[in-house]
Order: structure tokens, then sequence, then C-alpha cells
């Protein structure tokens, strides 16, 4: 059934996945361009597994919800499904650019540094951090579920002007470096053997806590 | 759970703000044609919700074939075939795909019963479903449900923006169904005229309520309307009445026993056949009145 559920997805939700391909536009300028390769890749990733924890937000809108829900299969299962493809999405759009990176005539990256475990570490804690977030939502609330996020980013946003307003650049600026600064130093740590084992906890014990309240909160909308 | 049952309902209950299902039991029996009739917003796609557990029951049971819908959900849902009163599809994929990719969950699927049944409605596979006309898209609807080998048929309006032709062939379709494979079949309508031709059981909801389940002959030849003036009207038992309304020549009653209401006026009114129209009518109005 779960084979049944992603075969569903890559049939029918194909042409939502094929909404990553401006950013591998910028990636094919990209690669001309020294130390663009991590950002990419990461990105890449990033986008990708977004892209498929927000299938649902599309179902919704086509009401196809309802449908998949009639099927002989439990919501659990097609919740697992999705979660499935997040990640599966996320590490084909990775290898995507490392593709790239390795063969485009004007790439000027080192395609091995992008396979380092670091770097896939750093990816993975990513990707995890907007399938976990997004996947409860969009399964409870569907486009809507998007929209919230989008809109809690959008006040996010006004309050960092405001910030920039009332306190001066720094306040604003602050923000932006203190995320640049964990990300770089998570980074920078995970060659550390009891970093990359807590990471890893970590990211499996977030997704699976996060797959528990989406399966909850599926089984339990009125559709 | 009565045997021979395809489907039962006891005490089910559901509540939306500002509406409740209200302990709704009703039974359908193997192998006949059931309707469920009622006015807008009476409950009719609720129920139906609730027994593909697209809804969560408050209370109560639902069992399909002996199976509760909710334990046993994936054996249930395999067993029904279901056809929304709005089909819901991938609009920017062909009908083929979507054959593929939703027929693979049904373990008794037929291709060759899809493409048949596509051939005989005149369904483009290759078409893109935003592509058809409503129509179509009900029998899209219809195909799917119709290619899995499903014991039971649950429809939720199913002849809703379908030409009458087409109308009439699907009811003559339903109706082989049950002759030759012996299959169950739930639907609701507006078109009261499509049950008169097919419904072996009809189910009448209003606001939340189930007011009757009979079979089609019990109804239609068990109750009746009066017609006469007010007078003649009010001496019938009250326990008979069902619904009352005033017309230009006097006063229309709906009675649920023709004997008796003919016993009680005898000649001094008109004692006809009832129609689901009139049921529908004249309960409706009655519910009004009361409320």
């Amino acid at each position: 059934m779960l084979r049944n559920a992603l075969r569903k997805d890559l049939l029918l939700n194909a042409r939502h996945l094929w909404g990553i391909l401006p950013w591998f536009l910028w990636v094919a300028y990209a690669m001309s361009e020294p130390d663009a390769g991590r950002i990419t890749a990461v990105g890449a990733a990033f986008i990708g597994s977004l892209m498929a924890a927000t299938i649902g937000a599309r179902e919704d809108k086509l009401r196809t919800t309802a449908t998949l829900a009639s099927l002989p299969v439990s919501r659990s299962v097609l919740v697992e499904a999705r979660y499935l493809l997040a990640y599966v999405v996320g590490a084909v759009t990775y290898l995507a650019v490392v593709v790239m990176a390795a063969v485009l005539p004007w790439s000027v990256q080192r395609a091995a540094e992008l396979v380092e475990l670091r770097t896939l570490l750093l990816t993975l804690t990513l990707a995890s951090a907007a399938i976990t977030l997004m996947m409860p939502l969009v399964t409870r609330f569907g486009l809507l579920g998007v929209v919230l996020v989008l809109g809690a980013f959008q006040l996010l946003g006004v309050a960092l002007m405001v910030a920039f307003e009332l306190f001066g650049k720094r306040s604003a600026a602050g923000v932006f470096s203190t995320i640049e600064r964990g990300i770089s130093d998570l980074h920078r740590n995970l060659d550390q053997p009891v970093v990359i084992l807590e990471t890893v906890a970590a990211l499996a014990l977030a997704t699976w806590l996060s797959f528990r309240l989406s399966v909850f909160l599926a089984e339990r909308r009125d559709l | 759970m009565t045997p021979d049952c395809a489907l039962e309902l006891r005490g089910v209950r559901k509540s939306y703000k500002g509406f409740t299902l209200k302990d709704v039991s009703f039974t359908l029996p193997r192998g006949v044609i059931g309707g469920l009739i009622g006015p807008n917003g009476a409950g009719k796609t609720t129920i139906i919700k609730l027994i593909m557990n697209l809804v969560r029951r408050e209370a109560g049971e639902i069992r399909v074939f002996g199976l509760d819908n909710r334990s046993a959900e994936i054996e249930v849902k395999s067993r029904i075939g279901f056809v929304y009163d709005v089909p819901g599809f991938w609009d920017d994929q062909s009908l083929d795909s979507q054959r593929r990719a939703l027929g693979a969950f049904y373990p008794r699927w037929s291709d060759e019963t899809f493409r048949r049944l596509a051939a005989e409605f005149g369904l483009p596979l290759e078409k893109k479903y935003k592509a058809l006309s409503h129509g179509a898209r009900t029998k899209f609807a219809l195909a799917m449900a119709l290619s899995h080998g499903a014991d039971l048929l649950i429809m939720d309006e199913p002849t809703a923006g379908l030409d009458p032709i087409f109308r009439r062939e699907l009811l003559r379709r339903l109706s082989a169904l049950l002759q030759e494979e012996g299959k169950s079949i739930l639907f609701s309508t507006h078109v009261t005229s499509d049950l008169e031709r097919v419904a072996d059981v009809i189910t009448f909801i209003q606001a939340g309520d189930i007011v009757f389940s009979l079979t089609r002959d019990e109804l239609l030849d068990g109750w009746a309307i009066v017609r006469g003036d007010d007078r003649v009207v009010r001496e019938l038992d009250a326990s008979l009445v069902k619904g009352v309304r005033q017309r230009a020549f006097g006063v229309e009653a709906l009675v649920s026993d023709r004997d008796a209401a003919r016993r009680m006026v005898g000649a001094r009114a008109v004692v006809d056949r009832v129609t689901l129209d009139d049921v529908m009518v004249l309960m409706a109005g009655e519910a009004r009145h009361a409320a």
C-alpha cells in the first residue's frame, strides 16, 4: 500500500514537484560562481522537500483529499508515503546538484565537497526542519497550512522591519547573523562523532514526533 | 448485525455547528437498491460521509457486510464503490493516469472493465480531467467506482448534472448490477422520479432525523394523499397524518395507511396514490410548520 501511495503521488502530483525547476536554472548559473556548490545543493534539498511536503495543499485545492480518503488505504499510510516522498525528493534534488557540479562544463565546484558527511548532515537537518514543520500544518489545514506559514514569515519580516526602525540596523542584522552563525557552527561541528549522533537522534525524534502528530491530525480530520 | 445486511447504521450521531444528525439507524439489505431522500441540508451527505469514514462519528455503530467501518476500514472500502456529488480528481492529469494511480489500491481492480465502461460512457482516456464537462466527470467517477468489483455502491447525488438519456441508462445499469451480480446500492438524490424507478428501499431524512425507512411498495402502495375539505381531513386519525398542506380547492393530507384513510373519509374525500414528490413536499412542509 505504501508503494501504491508513493506511486500515486509520482503519477498525479509530478507537476507540483516540477515547481522546483526554476531553482535548477539558478543552480546551473551558480555553478560558475566559486563556493556556490554547498548553498545550491542544500537549498535544492530544502526546496525539494518543501515542495513534496506541500502536495497536500494542492490536493486540498483540487478536492482530492476526500477521494484519497475513500480508497482502501489507511490515512496513516498516506501520511507515511508523503514523509517518505519528501525525504526522497530532497535526496534526489541534492544528488542532481552534485551531478550538475560534476558535469557542467562551466562548473567550478568540487563535487566531492558536496558529498562530505558534514554537508550531508546539514542538508538533512534543514530538509527535516522543512518537512517536520510543514507536514502537520498541511495535513490539518491543507492549503491554509501553507498560507499560515507564509503569513508567519510575513509577520516575522514586519517585526524585523519594525526592529530595524526602532533599534537600528544592527538589531535586524543580528537575527540573520545569529541564524547564519548557528548553521555555520552546526556545519563545523558535524565532524565530531558525538555531535553527529546527537544530530541524527534529534532529527529522527523530531521526524517521528511530526509524523505521529500528522497521523493523529489526518485521522481526526473531517473531510 | 442483522443477517444479510449490506449496511447497518445504529444510533449514529454527528454534530456540526447548527446541525446534528440524531441517532440515525437504518439498514440496507443485501441485493437491494436503497434511496436516501430529504430536503437540502437534511444530512444525506453527512450519512454517506460517515459510512465512508470521511467524517468521524460521535456515537453509534456502522457496519458494512458485518464489518465495522472503522476497525475494518480497508476491507470495507475495498468492497465499496463510491461516487461523490462533486467528484474530486486531479485536474491536470489524464483519465488514464488517474486510472493507473488509483486502480492500484483495489485488490479486485479490472482494467478491462474500466476500459469497457469508459468506451460505453464515451470517456476520452487521454484527455485531462479539467477538459471534461460536469456530466463526463460524473461518468468518470462512475467508471472508477464500477471497475473494482465493489459489492456495495454508495453514490451521493449521482444523477445530478447528467442528461436524461444517460440518467436512464445509469439507472438501467444499476438495476442490472443488482439482478446479474447481486450488488447492493445506496444513493442519495433529489430526483425522486429516479428513486421511484429503481429503489427497493427508501429512507427519508429530515433535519438530521430518519423519518422513515420503508420499501418502495410499502410507501407507494401503503401511503396515500387525501384531498378534501378541511373538516373531513381533520377527522383523520392524527397518528396517520404525516403532513398537511392547504390548496386552493381544500386541503391535502399525507397519510401512512391508505386503507384506514379510505375507511375514515369514505366518499367525502379523494384518496390518491402517493408519489415521492408528494412525500417530500408534504413532510418537509410539515416540519417547517412544526418548527
